[in-house]
């Protein structure tokens, strides 16, 4: 958690990412910084994104992040 | 077949209602692809063909991975972990090249008809000035109308079936239906399959409200492209058609002008078909939402041409972004350059394929590798100066949401984009560049001696105001339609009456006014 934390306040600083439920759809984050997420998600967690991956689903909370890191852990 | 023609408008659009809704509910599916097929002919001829070609490819194409998918699926469960991963990726090997040549043969086509002639140019330029002895031979090709909206739309379908995304649509007719919907055909948008194949091809009964909602979309439509856009070009084709005539505030006004013709044609002829697909209780995907209130480049263009910038992010940007290559690109940057570099560097290498791709989508010429350079160079400063821009706010205090900052960001993006419609309506990249330069020039040209007298002036400026209005009204959330409808039926039927008025009284056609092709039907 702290460090998928740490990467969202890297890439775009200045939103409450705890408490945040819709990055998203509320247009806190756009696709450019969804790409540079995943990018670092990618590095950072060592696992593979796949383009049908990028939905805003994925990414609209750090839960949902976090929930598929695992998911891409585990395939 | 022009959608604001009276042949379309009466005849066509007439006569398919009328056969749509006399069909079993059904068959009513062939009364479309009927009518996208003669729409298609009449417009294109034998260049139909090509469209049945890319048709037949896809169609096959996808069935073709579907039965690899469903031969590796039947065996799956038997297969022990290691075989199960070796068969698997032989199998989405033997996809990919399936997906491959699909590409390959409709972007290829596209390519070949669109590019040939620029490509062919360029190398003979090239080859003379270097005294190579390559001479490309001059070819006569004809581009069928709307290629590159439905070859996108076709490869789309076949990528997603790739990637497993849609099914393979094994109903030829729903498919055929898909790709060449008259609605969708001459200027898009440029539809996904999951959106439009299943609601085409569904049948629909008549609705009353829909119809209406449909009738009014066609006059705004109507309205914006007919009375403004059509009235626009008049200006607009005095000062570009002789730009080292006019400097300082004609060529300002001409540049905002033709802003505001070429985003009164492209919404206007959107607005008309997504009307015409709504008498048929098809919901067509929106094109535009209000972009002229973007605060930033990229937001602009989630709003402007809205299919084609998603077709992109869909089929371009993830895949490059997300590309091992790409990947160990950031890795690279970050090891070897900086941390920040290493996070925007693999975003900033898909964009330019992007940009670039955006760029030569809109046509074969060096100004429009430049169009879509220009965007993407601001997208990379936005990109570049994040961590900057976050510092600025955070040491200057201004507050993002505050009105007049928002104003100002708008203004910002406005002018931004007015920069870059210049350059997509000069003739060339020099013409351009000094037309840019003219505009800080003290003025030369007269702005009632530009094609259009004090009548078209205020009717444009009139018609303008009343899309801005419109625009906000919309931002605010407030639906003119479902207001309109909620109006009792004097009230209603008056604004029909006026709106088509309108339209008949100030349209610019007739004397005076030359017809003048939708902007986008040529791409």
């Amino acid at each position: 958690m702290n460090e998928l934390l740490s990467i969202l306040n890297k890439v775009k600083p200045g939103i409450d990412y705890v408490n945040e439920k819709h990055l998203v759809s509320d247009e806190l984050i756009d696709s450019l910084d969804v790409m540079t997420i995943v990018t670092e998600i990618c590095d950072e967690f060592d696992v593979e994104i796949l383009p049908t991956d990028v939905v805003p689903e994925n990414f609209e909370s750090v839960e949902a992040m976090q929930k598929l890191i695992m998911r891409l852990q585990e395939d | 077949m022009s959608y604001t023609s009276y042949f379309y408008l009466l005849f066509f659009l007439g006569a398919l209602v009328i056969l749509y809704y006399l069909m079993p509910l059904k068959r009513r599916w062939l009364v479309l692809l009927g009518g996208s097929y003669f729409f298609y002919w009449l417009a294109s001829g034998k260049l139909i063909v090509f469209l049945l070609i890319t048709t037949v490819s896809v169609y096959l194409g996808a069935l073709a991975m579907e039965r690899e998918q469903k031969a590796f699926d039947s065996v799956r469960k038997s297969l022990e972990k290691e075989e199960r991963k070796a068969r698997k990726a032989a199998m989405m090997r033997r996809k990919r090249h399936i997906v491959l040549a699909m590409v390959l043969i409709n972007v290829g086509l596209l390519a070949f008809l669109k590019y040939y002639h620029f490509f062919s140019a360029n190398v003979n330029a090239l080859g003379n000035s270097l005294n190579l002895g390559i001479q490309l031979p001059a070819l006569k090709l004809v581009m069928p109308l709307g290629i590159s909206f439905y070859t996108l739309s076709a490869v789309g379908y076949v990528i997603d079936v790739y990637r497993g995304q849609t099914a393979a649509d094994h109903h030829f007719g729903r498919l055929a239906l898909f790709l060449s919907l008259f609605t969708n055909i001459t200027e898009g948008p440029i539809s996904r399959y999951g959106q439009l194949a299943g609601q085409a091809f569904e049948g629909h009964r008549a609705d009353y409200r829909q119809f209406t909602f449909g009738a009014q979309l066609i006059l705004w439509g109507l309205f914006q492209k007919m009375v403004l856009a059509d009235r626009a070009a008049l200006l607009v084709s005095t000062v570009f058609g002789s730009p080292s005539d006019y400097s300082g505030g004609v060529v300002i006004l001409a540049m905002l002008v033709y802003t505001l013709q070429i985003y009164a044609d492209f919404a206007g002829c959107m607005d008309i078909v997504r009307g015409s697909g709504a008498l048929f209780g098809i919901e067509i995907t929106r094109n535009f939402h209000q972009p002229f209130f973007s605060r930033s480049i990229g937001e602009f263009w989630r709003r402007w041409h809205m299919t084609l910038g998603a077709w992109f992010k869909d089929y371009i940007f993830y895949p490059v972004t997300l590309s091992k290559t790409n990947m160990k690109l950031g890795r690279w940057a970050k090891k070897h350059l900086s941390p920040h570099l290493g996070q925007v560097m693999p975003t900033a290498f898909a964009l330019f394929f992007v940009w670039l791709a955006n760029g030569i989508w809109h046509g074969a010429a060096w100004k429009y590798v430049a169009y879509g350079m220009y965007y993407y160079v601001l997208t990379l400063f936005g990109l570049l100066f994040k961590p900057m821009i976050f510092l600025f706010y955070k040491k200057t205090g201004i507050q993002k949401d505050s009105r007049p900052w928002q104003f100002f960001l708008i203004l910002r993006t406005f002018i931004l984009v007015n920069i870059g419609m210049l350059l997509f309506r000069a003739d060339s990249l020099p013409v351009f560049a000094g037309m840019f330069v003219s505009m800080f020039r003290k003025t030369t040209g007269h702005w009632l001696e530009l094609g259009m007298d004090v009548h078209d002036l205020a009717v444009l400026a009139a018609g303008a105001l009343l899309m801005l209005v419109v625009g906000i009204l919309r931002e605010e959330g407030i639906c003119i339609r479902e207001r309109i409808a909620s109006l009792p039926i004097i009230w209603r039927w008056m604004i029909y009456a006026g709106a088509f008025c309108a339209i008949v009284l100030l349209g610019a056609y007739g004397s005076g006014y030359g017809v003048v092709d939708p902007l986008y039907a040529n791409f």
